[in-house]
């Protein structure tokens, strides 16, 4: 019914839904988002508790199942694929960061690092290596035999930003990256992000912090599942005014 | 392939964040293989020391024991035998040997060794034909009597004339089975030897033995050699017998491995599928993180496998190496022909898939975490109960309250931890109950047939006399005059025992379990194996031969028999022909309740002037001292099952309950309070765990021995449940343990900072 998605996209949805059951009755937390993202974008998503964000984020990981509607990843189709040709995509091509950083806590820094570069087949000695540069742009190097427990939140934060590094993705997602750390943690993380989509790799950051979101290129404002703005932030700064840029800052 | 160096990273750093754990995985599984390698190789037909014996020295099927040389030519037209071996003289002497006297069988035999059962030469050498003075002993019997190569070995005649003789060598024979169970002991000597040292051809008797074409069909030749011989025939025995006799001990202890090794299995299964299910529940987070790495639903369920299969694999090969090494060390100086490997590989495969299989059902459900790691996986939360809500209103303690509530918050995992507690409680229990019955072996032999502590024989002195010295000692409670016949049974296919002691009017207090004892001439008592034997039932009249004079007794009562495997049958000595009850051959002293048995022996010997033959009743118990150490070795290991599940219920408890900490903080319990709390959630697991174990086994322990008892021949009556003391010694044992297991971590998580947010 729609159109195919143009070459060139990393991301782009049609019309997808996700509604939960909740004791059988139906919850819906996206409704109908059509999402263009294209290869290079820093794209914020931002919108009150509930409001969908992460459920979207997650859907375009694979990480939750699409009620209806279409995903396209890099031009190809990808809300049919099953759960572990889903998770193959992922080695190759995606990064996750969470708000509550998730590194295993079993392993040290240097093996969470190392871990997703060893799952997509690299080599002991190679996945090393990645771990080492990671870290040290970074500033981690001195902690890398530490275990997480041992490593404050910002800390951890950074390992997970190197573990979601390690293959390279081009597409990075983060969900609500910054929402458990003080505010210079926030500053060094969302740095580093910064430096990654410089890099060239497309970021997709969940925020409900409109500072965070002035990072980003472009803001898409949700509210009760549905793409309430969608805005460029960089055009906003420098266009006059009238745009969703200026309400972020003015919230901000 | 390319998530191997990925899933090995994890495992290790897993596994070495709980070791404890893991080694206590790796050594329930490995005690349990070994528990059950060694019970197979124990029950083996091969490790039966008859079977190799029996094959080296090309043993005889049948053996007969006449009065007199019987016609060896007719025995050999029988259909189905093949060879014969002998006739050779035995002459019944006595040994002195370190002061004590022994019963030896003295066989005559030829220089040149025969062709059908040949004693195995396996120290020194066999008889030449100068050796006059020269014997080979059996082995068993030697080593008994720390006999060696060239020690004296001096014997006395019945008519009381000593003879100094030397051992020449000792030698293995499948004739008759191991001393001291089969007594009196077997030595060989030359037939000229013989003659000196037993002239009388009156006093020695005729073995023939019968070597046939098919082993299994004895019956047809033993019918034959009854007919042609008659009246002649004292005793006849086959290869059954023997096999039966060398087996005893190893068959009752390879039963009670194999017992608590299988029901120890399922309670493993168990413990392996609660801890790895308890462990996914608790990783349920860092399973979702790797998936969200890109480890898929098939990978995440092969490394959990790999993880926990593993360790069970790593204990089933370390049980298979145990296992052997266990079994070489019971069997230690056992001939035993090559053992099988097939039944170890066997029950290795066998531990290996339901281990494996324990551990793959949680990790597939492992598999299917979804991948989102913000989504804590909670227990099903509800409301308080009626009950919960009444034991608050009449002021129960609310740490116990929330605690008993909490326990059964997941289903599945607390009914795994009660059964996981259950199963080794009630294996202990068993265990406990089998210690508490050969306590009462000891403690009350006379229970078990063995109320006499002293057996008196004249010696050489006249069977009156004997009584006399005997009745007048103070210790002596009771003299009761007794001989031992072989009878053949009805179909005289086999000889069995029949034991007359005490009279009709004054019998030996043989320990009646069914029926009554013997109270006039013609009745008797008889074991379980007799009436097995002989497929009869108490109140049966049967007709035995006992040297040729028919013996008609009718069966008045089943007494517990531990000798023979109950193949026994008890009777008054005025039931016996004069000829075989008088004079009696010994008498039956049952001493004053405390006497030192050992004390009075000492006596009676100082009394006759050493002329009397003393010798201390074995109780059955005392052979059987290694099943203590085999019951507290598992033991052992079921506790340490025990241990693993519970700290797999401790885990869980702890990691659902977590965020309640902070609401129980919140709400006003003092760090105590949560302590107590968390621990009542495990420890009602706990109690109910051990409680029902407990009440299983005491339930199970009487029938099972009993059922072993029956089998064996003893008898059903031996059972005994462990003392209400032991019980309660163990249950609370095991309810400590287990509340002191929990309350280490529970104190730590009560007094941690708690985390009010999600993980």
């Amino acid at each position: 019914m729609t159109p195919p998605p143009v070459a060139g996209s990393v991301i782009s949805t049609v019309n997808l839904v996700k509604i939960y059951s909740n004791g059988g009755v139906p919850v819906p937390a996206v409704r109908g988002v059509d999402l263009r993202v294209e290869a290079g974008e820093f794209v914020a998503i931002m919108g009150p508790s509930g409001s969908g964000k992460s459920t979207l984020v997650h859907m375009l990981g694979g990480l939750d199942s699409r009620t209806s509607g279409e995903i396209w990843l890099d031009g190809r189709r990808a809300d049919t694929l099953g759960e572990s040709a889903w998770a193959l995509l992922r080695r190759r091509k995606i990064g996750f960061v969470f708000q509550f950083f998730n590194l295993v806590a079993t392993m040290t820094v240097a093996d969470n690092v190392e871990l997703p570069a060893l799952l997509a087949g690299a080599s002991a000695r190679e996945a090393r290596e990645r771990r080492e540069r990671l870290l040290a742009e970074l500033g981690l190097t001195g902690r890398a035999d530490a275990s997480p427990a041992q490593l404050a939140g910002g800390e951890q934060q950074r390992v997970a930003l190197a573990r979601a590094l390690a293959n390279r993705p081009s597409l990075l997602l983060a969900d609500e990256p910054t929402g458990n750390l003080d505010s210079r943690n926030t500053r060094d993380v969302l740095r580093l992000i910064g430096e990654v989509h410089r890099g060239g790799q497309t970021v997709v950051l969940v925020t409900h912090d409109a500072r965070v979101a002035g990072m980003a290129d472009r803001v898409i404002s949700l509210l009760d599942g549905q793409v309430v703005d969608d805005g460029t932030v960089g055009a906003a700064r420098r266009r006059p005014r009238g745009t969703a840029g200026d309400v972020v800052e003015l919230r901000g | 392939m390319s998530t191997l160096r990925a899933s090995a990273r994890w495992i290790r750093a897993d596994l070495r964040a709980r070791w404890g754990q893991a080694l206590l995985t790796v050594l329930v599984v490995a005690g349990i293989v070994t528990a059950l390698i060694t019970a197979a190789t124990l029950l083996e037909d091969g490790t039966n020391p008859w079977r190799r014996l029996f094959t080296e020295s090309r043993g005889a099927h049948v053996w007969i024991h006449t009065r007199n040389a019987p016609d060896v030519a007719a025995l050999s037209r029988l259909p189905g035998v093949v060879q014969v071996a002998g006739p050779y003289r035995t002459a019944p002497v006595t040994l002195a040997a370190d002061g004590r006297r022994s019963p030896v069988t003295l066989r005559g035999m030829e220089a040149r060794p025969p062709a059908v059962a040949a004693p195995l030469v396996r120290r020194g050498r066999w008889l030449r034909p100068d050796d006059a003075g020269g014997v080979v002993v059996e082995r068993s019997f030697a080593e008994a009597l720390g006999l060696r190569v060239g020690a004296p070995f001096t014997v006395t005649a019945l008519n009381g004339a000593s003879h100094p003789l030397t051992v020449l060598g000792l030698a293995d024979t499948a004739d008759q089975g191991f001393y001291p169970e089969t007594a009196p002991g077997l030595a060989w000597t030359l037939t000229s030897t013989l003659a000196g040292v037993e002239p009388a051809l009156g006093r020695s008797e005729s073995v023939t033995g019968l070597r046939l074409a098919d082993g299994e069909d004895t019956l047809p030749v033993v019918h034959g050699a009854a007919t042609l011989l008659g009246g002649q025939i004292q005793r006849m025995s086959t290869w059954r017998e023997v096999r039966a006799a060398m087996e005893l001990d190893n068959r009752l202890l390879g039963l009670l491995l194999a017992l608590f090794g299988v029901a120890g299995l399922v309670a493993a299964a168990l413990a392996v599928a609660n801890a790895v299910g308890g462990r996914v529940l608790t990783q349920t987070c860092d399973i979702a993180t790797l998936k969200s790495l890109g480890y898929t639903r098939g990978q995440v369920f092969g490394l959990l496998t790999a993880e926990h299969g593993g360790l069970g694999l790593l204990g089933v090969a370390a049980g298979l190496l145990c296992g052997r090494l266990a079994a070489s060390f019971a069997l230690d100086g056992v001939p035993v022909s090559t053992l099988s490997s097939l039944p170890p590989l066997a029950i290795a495969a066998g531990a290996a898939t339901v281990v494996l299989v324990a551990a793959a059902l949680p990790a597939w459900r492992g598999g299917r975490t979804p991948p989102i790691p913000a989504v804590p996986a909670a227990p099903p939360r509800g409301r308080l109960s009626r009950v919960a809500r009444l034991a608050l209103l009449v002021r129960l303690p609310p740490a116990l309250v929330l605690g008993a509530r909490d326990a059964f918050t997941r289903r599945v995992p607390a009914l795994l931890s009660i059964a996981g507690l259950a199963v080794p409680m009630m294996m202990i229990t068993i265990g406990l109950g089998c210690w508490a019955t050969l306590d009462d072996f000891l403690l009350h032999p006379e229970r078990v047939g063995q109320a006499a502590a002293l057996t008196v024989h004249p010696g050489r002195l006249p069977a009156e006399e004997a009584a006399r010295l005997a009745e007048a000692d103070p210790q002596v409670a009771a003299v009761y005059p007794g001989s031992e016949v072989s009878a053949l049974e009805p179909e005289q296919t086999r000889s069995v025992q029949a034991r007359a002691l005490g009279t009709s009017a004054t019998p030996y207090p043989f320990p009646v379990v069914e029926g009554r004892m013997f109270a006039a001439r013609g009745e008797a008592v008889a074991g379980q194996g007799l009436l097995d034997l002989l497929g009869v039932r108490i109140g049966d009249r049967v007709r035995m031969t006992v040297g040729g004079t028919p013996l008609i007794v009718r069966i008045v009562g089943r007494v517990l028999e531990p000798d023979h495997d109950g193949e026994v049958l008890s009777l008054g000595l005025d039931s016996l022909a004069a000829k075989d009850a008088v004079p009696p051959q010994f008498y039956g002293l049952v001493l004053r309740p405390g006497a030192d048995p050992e004390e009075v022996r000492a006596r009676l010997l100082t009394a006759s002037d050493e002329a009397l033959e003393v010798r201390r009743v074995v109780n059955p118990a005392e052979r059987l001292v290694v099943i203590r150490g085999v019951i507290v070795a598992l033991i052992v290991v079921l506790s340490l099952l025990g241990l693993a599940n519970l700290l797999t219920a401790s885990a869980l408890g702890l990691r659902d309950h977590a965020l309640d900490l902070a609401v129980l903080k919140a709400v006003g319990l003092t760090p105590r309070q949560v302590t107590a709390t968390l621990v009542a959630g495990t420890g009602l697991l706990a109690v109910l765990g051990v409680g029902a174990g407990a009440a299983a086994g005491a339930w199970l322990v009487g029938g099972l021995i009993d059922l072993q008892g029956r089998g064996s021949g003893f008898g059903a009556g031996i059972g005994r449940a462990p003392s209400a003391l032991t019980m309660a010694v163990a249950v609370s044992a095991a309810i400590g343990a287990a509340l002191l297991v929990t309350v280490i971590p529970a104190r730590r998580a009560a007094r941690a900072q708690v985390p009010t947010t999600p993980r």
